[in-house]
């Protein structure tokens, strides 16, 4: 097994720790989903579609966006690792052979392991309430781009928490920077609404941004808000949004490390 | 009379000390309203794109809706302004034993723990929330008078304590269970409920909950709908009666508490 399979392995047992934790945020979830169903269903009363899709279509945007959440968003890898910063923990890293990049995403991605596990069972619960509302599409071609896309997703989010973690390189305090990004990435990933009820010109420049495909795109191919031409043009440029957060990271990373005094540890 | 205006002079002196200290960290400052301007930006952004495609949401237009969230975010930025840092910062203080500290000064414990800290970001955005609802209200032409402006403002102050109890009941936890992490999630979790119209709120149990059990709801559609329609004094009831009844319980429950703190460690 790999040094990086072992991190992964770590990063599931020490996840299973925090346990009640991610516990608590499904319950959270399971509150914010009642505030959409209130929400939406209050705006869709006399309205038999908005924007061209039914209440059980948006509900159901809903429902997986916040499900995909819990199987590739990052929580708080930014916290952890400018933590391993702040704390001097970092040092141990740069005398060994591993990557930090390649380190921290084995962790994340068993993280992600343990709070997607949560997230089913959030939804478990949940079924029995909004199970009369959910409408999934049934075509194939819609997991097969699917799957790939929320690895993307995964990869964005993660590079994007990484490079805010990094900054602790530079600044001693770094929540502000990052509540203020969630803010940015939670509007223009379209957790608060489905973004292709924007304004179609407003739409059109932000299904080109990297923050489109960190919620809103594999969730749209999901649950059927977008045509297959649409996907594959949009898979591409997710593509090239993960391929420049992972450089921006390293950047980043080499940067930071210039500036570094490995004080502590 | 002397009780009060020495609590004044404690809660001044506090406050003089808050302004100092964000005055030294201007970039955290700046960051943190930035924060707090962005999340209601962010708000408003998802009001205006419902109402793109429909009139009325449970019979709120839009301009109403924006008053109504106006509202919800002032209560919330006076709460996090004037006691949002002191309270949480209890139940670390309660943990480590650092509530000697609060327990050794001149005053009232929960005054004392509760008003230590003054945050200039949340009170900066509270100006933002207020022209939301002057912005919303001109926009409904609404021209309340000096009665309707004090009636609002007394509702808003008693949806302040609500939220304020509710918060020092939950970090008052922190006596029995050392720690009460999660509640920052929970607090914002239920202050989604107050952006909603009651008139969303259908028969079930989610109005039972969060209409008739815990009050977030009520907090903020009882100031909102007195600026609409005027005094309706069962919603002023309501709202003084639910002030009242949450504020006692809460000093019930931190008096509690403070008898089993037994310093570091406990």
């Amino acid at each position: 097994m790999t040094k990086y399979g072992q991190a992964f392995l770590a990063g599931l047992q020490s996840n299973l720790v925090y346990r009640w934790n991610f516990a608590v945020r499904s319950l959270f979830w399971f509150f914010h989903l009642v505030v959409v169903f209130i929400l939406w269903g209050a705006a869709y009363a006399g309205n038999p579609t908005i924007g061209g899709y039914t209440f059980k279509q948006t509900l159901t945007y809903f429902v997986v966006i916040f499900v995909l959440q819990f199987f590739v968003g990052a929580f708080n890898e930014d916290y952890q690792i400018s933590e391993d910063i702040r704390n001097g923990l970092i040092n141990q890293f740069l005398l060994k052979p591993i990557n930090y990049f390649a380190y921290r995403l084995s962790v994340f991605t068993a993280a992600r392991v343990v709070s997607g596990a949560f997230g089913v069972l959030a939804l478990a619960v949940a079924l029995p309430f909004f199970r009369g509302y959910l409408e999934l599409p049934h075509d194939g071609w819609r997991i097969a781009l699917g799957v790939p896309a929320m690895i993307l997703t995964g990869v964005i989010q993660f590079s994007i928490a990484y490079c805010f973690g990094l900054m602790a390189f530079w600044f001693l305090e770094i929540q502000g920077f990052v509540i203020l990004s969630m803010a940015v990435e939670t509007l223009l990933g379209g957790q608060i609404v489905p973004l292709d009820l924007l304004p179609p010109a407003v739409f059109n420049v932000v299904r080109f941004l990297p923050f489109s495909y960190e919620a809103y795109f594999p969730t749209a191919i999901l649950t059927g808000r977008m045509g297959f031409d649409m996907a594959v043009q949009g898979l591409a440029i997710q593509a090239f949004w993960a391929f420049v957060m992972v450089c921006l990271a390293e950047a980043v990373w080499r940067r930071g490390l210039r500036r570094h005094t490995a004080a502590g540890g | 009379m002397g009780t009060l205006s020495r609590y004044l002079r404690i809660w001044i002196a506090s406050a003089k000390y808050s302004l100092v200290r964000a005055t030294m960290f201007r970039g955290d400052l700046f960051i943190w309203a930035s924060v707090e301007l962005l999340w209601i930006s962010v708000n408003v952004i998802m009001v205006t794109v419902i109402y793109s495609h429909t009139n009325t949401v449970a019979g709120w237009s839009m301009y109403e809706m924006l008053l109504l969230v106006g509202t919800s975010m002032l209560i919330q930025r006076f709460l996090m302004g004037f006691f949002w840092s002191g309270i949480f910062e209890m139940g670390r203080n309660v943990r480590t034993g650092h509530f000697d500290f609060v327990l050794a000064q001149p005053g009232d414990p929960l005054f004392m723990a509760s008003t230590r800290k003054l945050e200039l970001d949340g009170l900066l955005n509270s100006v933002v929330a207020a022209g939301l609802v002057i912005y919303s209200a001109r926009k409904l032409g609404l021209h309340p008078g000096a009665a309707d402006i004090a009636l609002y403002a007394a509702m808003v102050a008693c949806g302040v304590v609500i939220h304020y109890s509710a918060l020092v009941m939950a970090m008052s936890l922190a006596f029995w269970i050392t720690s009460a992490q999660g509640v920052e999630g929970s607090y914002f979790t239920l202050m989604e409920f107050s952006r909603l119209p009651r008139e969303a709120f259908k028969r079930g149990i989610a109005t039972v909950v969060f209409v008739w059990a815990l009050p977030v709801v009520v907090v903020s559609n009882a100031p909102a709908r007195a600026l609409l329609h005027g005094f309706e004094p069962l919603w002023a009831l309501g709202l003084c009666a639910a002030t009242l009844a949450w504020f006692a319980l809460a000093v019930f429950v931190f008096r509690s508490g403070l008898k089993r703190y037994t310093s570091a460690s406990s």
